[in-house]
Formats: C-alpha cells, sequence, structure tokens
C-alpha cells in the first residue's frame, strides 16, 4: 500500500507542486491545509504516514503546527519545506522535532529522497 | 531552475518559480492608481492586503489587447507583492539555459527551449523596475 | 533596575501570568516521574523562561534573579536528561514556590524575600550538571534517578562512540543538515565534544564537509548507523568506540559540549499569543462597527426630517461608544518594546562570537510601548540593523586597539518616547561609513552620476546604503543575511509609517534612528466618487463642500474659481489632478466642489459624487505604490474595495521626490 501523505503549505499553487511530486513517486496525497490550524486537525482526522509543513503560514506557523502534531502523535513524521535565508527557522523546527526538511522550490528528486530515508524506504 | 510558464496572447513566458507566489483569477474590477501610466490596471485586494496589478502585456510594450478575463501571477518581492495580469497559467517546467537573444529590455532574460517551443525568460528585477517606473509620475526613462 | 515606568497597571496581568506559570511548572514536574521527555523539559524551560521575562519587564530584580537560576537549570538538564533525578525536582519545587513567594509579595506591594541561600544551591546544582561530571555528593544513589536513561544506571557509563559525518557537497543548506544529524544522533544518546563546534555546524562552516561527535549511547551500533542513514544528504564516514572514560572537564571543553543555544526569540506563552490575536480581531471588528454606524447613518437620509433627527442622535451616541471601544481596543495593544529586544543580547553575543568582535550591548528604554502591530513588523528591521552594527560597524579587538579604542565595542539601543512618536536609535563605536565609497559604488552602479555625486549631502548620501543593491560590505556574509540588506530595513520602517535617519562619523561610529508612530493611524475620511471610483479625503483638511454648476463659476485670469464663504478659491477638476478619467459633465448641472486646505492654500475640487464620511485605519503604500504622488495610504473598506487617501496637503505637487539613487 502506497504511504500516505499530508500536504500543508498556504500556497495552493506550491502545494500543487507537492502534490504532483509525490502522485509521480508513487505516494498518495491524503489531504492537504493551508494553515497551522488546519494542518493539526486534518493530522487528527487523517493520521497520515508522513507531513510536509510549510515554515511560514497564517494563523499558526509551521513550527508551532508540528509542535503541536507531535504533542498529540510522538511518532509523527513531519517534513518541514523551507526557502533559502529560512535557516534558523529550520533548525528551531528540528528543535521541535520535525524530522527532516526539504528545499523550495522543491525538485522531485530531493523530495523523494528525504521522505523515502524518511520513511526508511532506503 | 523551476519556471512558471504562461501565455501572453498565444506566446509563452518564464519566471522563476522561486519568484511566483502565487496565481490568482483576475478580479472584476480594480481601484484605478492616480498618474499611472497605460500598464497599470490598478490594485486589487488579496486576503485583506493591497496588491497592485499590471498589465503585462502592456508593460513588455508587445501592442496587444488586454487579456479578457485573465490570471494574476502574483511576484513576491522582499516585504511586498506585485501582480501581473496574463492572459492564462500553462504549468511549470525546468529551464536551465537561457540564450542572450530576445534580450529587447531589462525585463526579458533572453529565450529559453522547452521540449520543441521556445518561451521568453523574463527577469523579476527588471520587471520590478519597470512596475516601479509605471507607478511613478516621472518621465519614463531608457531602459 | 527600577522601572521607569508605572507598572502597575501590569501588575494584575503580571500575577496572573506569572502564577499560571509557576502551577504549570509544579504540575508538570510532579507530573515526570511519569518519563522525562527532551519536550517536557523544553517545555519547564519555557515556563521558568517566561516567569523571568515577565519579571525583568517589571523590573523585580530578585525575582528575575531566582528564575534565571531555574532556567539555567533547566538548559543544563536538556543536555543531560539522565541527571534529572528527584534531588533536582525537589529543588526546583522549592524555587518554584519561592517564586511564588515572590508573586505575592509583588501584588501585595511587600518586598521580596531573600533567596540568596536558594540561588546558590540551584548553581551550585546547575554547574555539578556539566556533562562529564559525576553526580552530585547530594544525590547520592540510594536517591533513585526519576527516569531510566538510556544508558542504564548512572554508575555504569554507557560505551562511547566517536561519529564522523559528512554533508554531501550539493545539499542546499549543510548547516541545517548537519543540525539535522546532530539532532537525530541526540535523540540516542548524550552528545559530547562537536568537532567543529556546534554553532561552526550550524553555519555550514564544515572543512571537507565532515564533522564529528562523540556519542554515549547503549544503543547498538547498527542502530546508530541506521539513525545516520535515515537522514538525507549525510553519510556516515566513521563509528568508531572510543574510551568511556570523560576526559576531566577542560575550558575548551565547554564549547562543544555546550548545550545547543535555545532558539532566538522564544516564544511567548501560549494564553499571551490566543489574546494578542484576539485582539487583532477585536480591531477588525471595532472597524466594522464603526463602518457599520456609518451604513446607518446613511439610512437615516432617506428619513423624513423628524425621524432622522431621532435617528442621529441615537447614531452619533452609537458613534460615541465604538469610537471609545476602538480606543480601548488599541490601548490594549500597546505592546513594550522588550519583545525584540530581549532576544538581542544572546543574538549579539552569537554574532560577535562568529565574527570575533568584542561587544557589549546596551539596551534601554525597552519598556517603551508601541502598537503590537509596529512592534512586530520592526522585530526583522531592529536585529539587521544590530547585525549590521557588529558585522560592518565594530573593528576586530586587534584593529580597535591600534586606533585606540578599547578592545571591546559598544552598541547602545535605545528607545524614547517624544511626544506622539517613539525614537528607536542603534548607534554603534565602530569605524563608521564610508561617504565617499558609498558615493563612489552608487555612480559605479549607475544610480548617480559624478556630478549629483559630489553635490549630494553627507546626509543624503548616507541614505545610499539603503538604495536597493547597495552595501558596504565588501563580502556577503552569512551573518549580513542575503539580500536582506538595508533597503529592506528602510522600508519595513517606512511601512509601519515611521522614517529612518543615519548620521556617521568616520572612525567613529554610526547611529541609526528610527522614529516610529505609536499605533497604526486613523483617519476620517470624506469618500468622493470619480467615475466607478473611489477616494478618501481626509475630513481634517476638507474646508467645506459647495454644491454648483460648473457654468455658474467666476474666472479669474482665466482661473475657474468658486465664491466660498467670504473668499474665492480656485476650482480644479479632481479628475484632472488626479490625470484619471472623469464622467463627461453637463456644466449646468449641479456637482459638489470640495474645498480642500493644501500647502499651496484652499483649492476647490470637483468630483462626480459625494458617498459619505468613514473612520478608516491607514495602510501604509509598499512600492510601487509609494512612487505615486499624491497619496497619502490606502484603506480597504467593508465590501473588500481599496481605496486610495489622498495626500491633500500636496495634492498638486509630486509629494516624493525620487529617492536619492533612483534619480
Amino acid at each position: 500500500m502506497s504511504k500516505r501523505v499530508l500536504v500543508v503549505d498556504d500556497s495552493v499553487f506550491m502545494r500543487d507542486i507537492i502534490k504532483d511530486i509525490f502522485a509521480a513517486g508513487g505516494f498518495s496525497v491524503v489531504g492537504e491545509a493551508g494553515n497551522g490550524v488546519e494542518a493539526v486537525e486534518k493530522y487528527k482526522e487523517l493520521k497520515p504516514d508522513l507531513v510536509t509543513m510549510d515554515l511560514v503560514m497564517p494563523y499558526r506557523n509551521g513550527i508551532d503546527a508540528t509542535r503541536e502534531i507531535l504533542r498529540g502523535d510522538a511518532k509523527a513524521l513531519v517534513v518541514m519545506c523551507s526557502a533559502l535565508g529560512q535557516e534558523t527557522m529550520v533548525m528551531e523546527a528540528i528543535e521541535a522535532g520535525a524530522v527532516d526538511f526539504i528545499v523550495k522550490p522543491p525538485r522531485a528528486e530531493d523530495v523523494l529522497a528525504v521522505v523515502k530515508k524518511v520513511l526508511g524506504e532506503s | 531552475m523551476r519556471h512558471v510558464i504562461f501565455f501572453l496572447d498565444r506566446d509563452r513566458y518564464a519566471l522563476p518559480l522561486d519568484a511566483v507566489r502565487e496565481v490568482v483569477n483576475a478580479p472584476e474590477s480594480y481601484s484605478r492608481v492616480p498618474h499611472a501610466k497605460d500598464a497599470v490596471k490598478g490594485v486589487m485586494t488579496l486576503r485583506g492586503r493591497v496588491v497592485p496589478v499590471v498589465d503585462l502585456g502592456r508593460l513588455l510594450a508587445l501592442g496587444l489587447q488586454p487579456p479578457g478575463k485573465g490570471k494574476v501571477v502574483l511576484l513576491e518581492l522582499v516585504r511586498r507583492e506585485l501582480g501581473l495580469l496574463v492572459t492564462e497559467v500553462e504549468g511549470i517546467e525546468s529551464i536551465e539555459k537561457v540564450g542572450p537573444q530576445g534580450r529587447a529590455s531589462r525585463m526579458v532574460r533572453g529565450l529559453a527551449r522547452v521540449g520543441p517551443l521556445t518561451v521568453t525568460v523574463l527577469d523579476v528585477e527588471g520587471l520590478d523596475a519597470a512596475v516601479t517606473a509605471s507607478f511613478s509620475s516621472e518621465p519614463e526613462r531608457n531602459r | 533596575m527600577a522601572a521607569q515606568w508605572d507598572t502597575s497597571r501590569y501588575l494584575s496581568l503580571f500575577v496572573s501570568e506569572a502564577t499560571e506559570h509557576l502551577d504549570a511548572l509544579g504540575k508538570e514536574l510532579v507530573r515526570l516521574e511519569g518519563g522525562v521527555t527532551p519536550e517536557a523539559i523544553d517545555s519547564l524551560f519555557r515556563h521558568a523562561h517566561s516567569v523571568k521575562g515577565m519579571a525583568g519587564s517589571m523590573g523585580y530584580d530578585p525575582t528575575t534573579a531566582l528564575a534565571h537560576s531555574v532556567e539555567d537549570l533547566f538548559e543544563r538538564v536538556r543536555s543531560a536528561p539522565a541527571r534529572f533525578d528527584r534531588a533536582v525536582a525537589d529543588l526546583v519545587l522549592q524555587a518554584v514556590d519561592a517564586l511564588g513567594g515572590h508573586v505575592k509579595a509583588a501584588n501585595e506591594r511587600k518586598p521580596f524575600p531573600d533567596n540568596t541561600a536558594l540561588i546558590a544551591q540551584l548553581k551550585e546544582l546547575t554547574q555539578s550538571l556539566r556533562p562529564g561530571t559525576t553526580p552530585l555528593p547530594s544525590a547520592p544513589p540510594a536517591n533513585a534517578p526519576l527516569l531510566e536513561t538510556a544508558g542504564g544506571p548512572e554508575s555504569e557509563l554507557p560505551p562511547r562512540w566517536l561519529v564522523t559525518l559528512r554533508v554531501a557537497t550539493h545539499s542546499a543548506q549543510p548547516g541545517v543538515r548537519g543540525f539535522l544529524a546532530y539532532k537525530r544522533l541526540a535523540s540516542l544518546g548524550n552528545l559530547f565534544r562537536c568537532t567543529p563546534s556546534l554553532d561552526e555546524v550550524k553555519a555550514g562552516r564544515l572543512p571537507g564537509g565532515t564533522f564529528a561527535v562523540e556519542l554515549e549511547s547503549t544503543e547498538p551500533e547498527a542502530a546508530v548507523a541506521k539513525t545516520v542513514s535515515q537522514v538525507a544528504d549525510v553519510e556516515l564516514v566513521s563509528l568508531t568506540r572510543v574510551a568511556s572514560a570523560p576526559p576531566p572537564p577542560a575550558p575548551e571543553e565547554t564549547k562543544g559540549t555546550e548545550p545547543e543555544p535555545r532558539v532566538v526569540g522564544q516564544e511567548p506563552p501560549r494564553t499571551v499569543r490566543v489574546r494578542t490575536e484576539l485582539l487583532d480581531e477585536f480591531l477588525d471588528l471595532a472597524g466594522e462597527l464603526m463602518l457599520a454606524t456609518a451604513g446607518v447613518r446613511e439610512v437615516g437620509r432617506s428619513l423624513q426630517e423628524e425621524l432622522r433627527g431621532r435617528l442621529n442622535e441615537t447614531t452619533d451616541r452609537l458613534h460615541g461608544l465604538v469610537r471609545g471601544l476602538h480606543d480601548k481596543v488599541m490601548k490594549a495593544r500597546m505592546t513594550p518594546v522588550s519583545v525584540i529586544t530581549d532576544r538581542l543580547p544572546r543574538a549579539a553575543r552569537d554574532i560577535a562570537r562568529r565574527r570575533g568582535r568584542e561587544i557589549e550591548l546596551i539596551l534601554s528604554g525597552s519598556e517603551v510601548e508601541l502598537d503590537r502591530a509596529i512592534v512586530d513588523e520592526l522585530s526583522d528591521p531592529v536585529l539587521h540593523l544590530l547585525r549590521n552594527a557588529i558585522d560592518h560597524g565594530v573593528e576586530p579587538p586587534e584593529e580597535r586597539r591600534m586606533r585606540g579604542k578599547p578592545p571591546r565595542g559598544t552598541v547602545k539601543l535605545s528607545v524614547k518616547r517624544a511626544s506622539d512618536r517613539v525614537l528607536l536609535e542603534v548607534e554603534d563605536d565602530g569605524r563608521g561609513m564610508d561617504v565617499e565609497r558609498l558615493k563612489a559604488l552608487a555612480v559605479e552602479r549607475g544610480l548617480l552620476t559624478a556630478e549629483a555625486a559630489r553635490d549630494l549631502p553627507e546626509r543624503e548620501a548616507l541614505m545610499l546604503s539603503t538604495a536597493p543593491g547597495l552595501s558596504t560590505a565588501a563580502s556577503v556574509t552569512d551573518i549580513s543575511g542575503r539580500g536582506v540588506g538595508m533597503d529592506a530595513v528602510k522600508k519595513a520602517v517606512e511601512a509601519v509609517g515611521g522614517t529612518l535617519e543615519i548620521t556617521s562619523r568616520r572612525g567613529l561610529g554610526t547611529t541609526f534612528r528610527l522614529s516610529l508612530p505609536l499605533t497604526v493611524a486613523m483617519v476620517n475620511l470624506l469618500l468622493v466618487g470619480l467615475g466607478d471610483d473611489v477616494y478618501g479625503l481626509p475630513i481634517a483638511k476638507v474646508a467645506g463642500v459647495v454644491e454648483t454648476t460648473r457654468a455658474s463659476l467666476a474666472h479669474s485670469r482665466d482661473v475657474p474659481v468658486l465664491q466660498f464663504g467670504a473668499s474665492v478659491v480656485p476650482a480644479r477638476e479632481l479628475s484632472a489632478v488626479l490625470e484619471v478619467p472623469g464622467r463627461p459633465h453637463d456644466v449646468a448641472a449641479v456637482s459638489p466642489f470640495v474645498v480642500v486646505d493644501t500647502d499651496d492654500g484652499r483649492v476647490a475640487l470637483a468630483v462626480d459624487a459625494l458617498l459619505g464620511q468613514e473612520e478608516v485605519v491607514l495602510k501604509a503604500l509598499t512600492r510601487p505604490l509609494d512612487q505615486v504622488p499624491g497619496l497619502a495610504g490606502v484603506t480597504v473598506l467593508g465590501n473588500g474595495r481599496p481605496v486610495f487617501i489622498l495626500d491633500v496637503a500636496r495634492l498638486e505637487r509630486p509629494n516624493r521626490l525620487p529617492a536619492v539613487g533612483e534619480a
């Protein structure tokens, strides 16, 4: 069974790109969220195998959302999506429990490599 | 580098993906900006933010009819956004090599091939400078 | 430090929030008997940190000192969770109780209890928890540890591994990758001696892409290798068993085993955040209430005289109430600048260390308050100014000695209230800015002609450093932040309605002066229609409205003039002034003429329609809209429509000369 992914980003555009990458890589995107609050709700509802999480979002940023998700499920696998120049925030997210990160604009091979590592598939 | 490919009338253009925040449907109407040049469509609101929108075809002086409805490509610049009205967005493609041809102005980086097609790759900083000029009351400078 | 401002109005808030944090601390400490997790320790740390911050802003030094020792202890425990035993918990609980006593004393305005002995005990315990040292004598093995460590009983040290890692060269953010690998290893046990130091790793300075850490863990070799293999772009170079006995603590060792610096800018406690978001909503709602009130008044216009009078009376009262509500909300939004300055000492130390500078950062006036929206916007610019001061301003110690300056540079960040503005200054005693070099660079980049550069006054020449793409830095370092330079600082300051000024003296230092408004501005507008468009005229500048026909205007030297009171004022078409198309008009039809006060005297502006009054929140214009002459700002009406607010005083002249460097 293909792994189930939740894609979190406030830009529909960016979500579409990431969804396409996952679809092509044989993953199934089971849900998406446009802000941190929604991300936490969707996580509880869907219990995905993996979450990709944007750093900067309205309502609740990716770091807080990651913390909240991990509070509810310590085994949650959250991969941050960051842009160049956001190094400090990514490190904060890692401190908060994110397992890895991908750099925007996302390249399919990088995303899939990171995700497979995280899921222990390679 | 990944680029967003879009149409102005029937021609393909490209902008680097990392400069694009999102693409939205063009609004029904804009609020007019005083003193602005023809290329300026006006301002629109997007989730409470006031975003200036420029008709990209006019800005590039292509002599096109403004798109009937069109899409607004939102560029994300430092702490601000800029909307470019285009005809339609096609998708995302990887563009590595940009040839120097077609550099008619600072707004154009050059031409690139995507498969069998030729696209004009635009320069974000050049566009920004041209847009800024089209909002100011200064006479147009040589670009 | 005695607080210079009236803290009494914060006292109840301090008491309730500090109590909340102390309660949570106590509860969580007890809950730790169920198991110690890094998250739990982080949470304890945050509570202590919050109490410290609040006590600091209230000027309660003894409370701050006590909370600080607790915070230090937690910070140490974070890197050695295995040492968190009952003895630690007992002492912390004692400190929590003592802090509770402080809060009570503050509330009753009594002197604080003396906790010197307790603080000394906390410090001693913190010292004893240094990684590599043996457990406290005061915590004998008989004291059952609160948690089972991965390493088993304390008496037997788990095996130590020297783990050498390589980060792939193509990795987009090698520093973060390295940090991620470090954190993953940390989940297996205790880490010692990171070479190069963790700070270097985080900054991506990895010789040959490699770094090494010592890991103390009971996990089997294969598990360590597996953990590394799960980090993309990181490769395990070698994994060797090293002597278990920890080396004696040496000064050098501190660097490698130091607990990771906590994240700069600790988030405020959750309850505060919820409340401030609520404040945003309050402000929006208060704004909408004002619009709704205006709507009711509008409806009243179609009523009969007698009813209208009664309705107006009620709407006036309603408007007054809503205005009062709005004022209260604005007041509640006031936030001390300390929200952004609190993290600066830490940041300054980090930057100075990375750049090999010695710095003393002097903060003053952090208790001064601004609207929270402005404080939020200033966070990055202020940090950037500090970076600039350390990175480009203050010279390395040797150079300072040569110039006869003390080796340690001083950066002063002061905040002052000045009538209805707040002045924020960042001043360094460094090398100062090189005006001639700035000018030369500007000429080289084609921003200025050589002649213009020569005639440019120094004040304006210094502002060249805020032109996009110009920086005095010869190279862009990771600290200065790529691409986000002084132009971004200037934009951010202007976006909140502030101004930026620079003064600098060669060899003596540079001062950046930010003048900021206290609150986000409210303006009362007269909305006028022009064709399909709506514009706002600030009521304060409107002298009156006359309804007449264009045909009835008199002329004076070919200029149409309008009789207004005892005088005549020149009449202009607003559409012509703004260079926008207006409706074709019939000279015999009655049109409204709005008489406004400009810097050049009164002018009557012909418009198509009067659409009523509204009180709105003025938003500053960002580029490119700030280039448009004659605009004071923009606002979004209740129906979502953006409306420009005209800068009536400077309607007829371009109000913004092109900034230097753009001409």
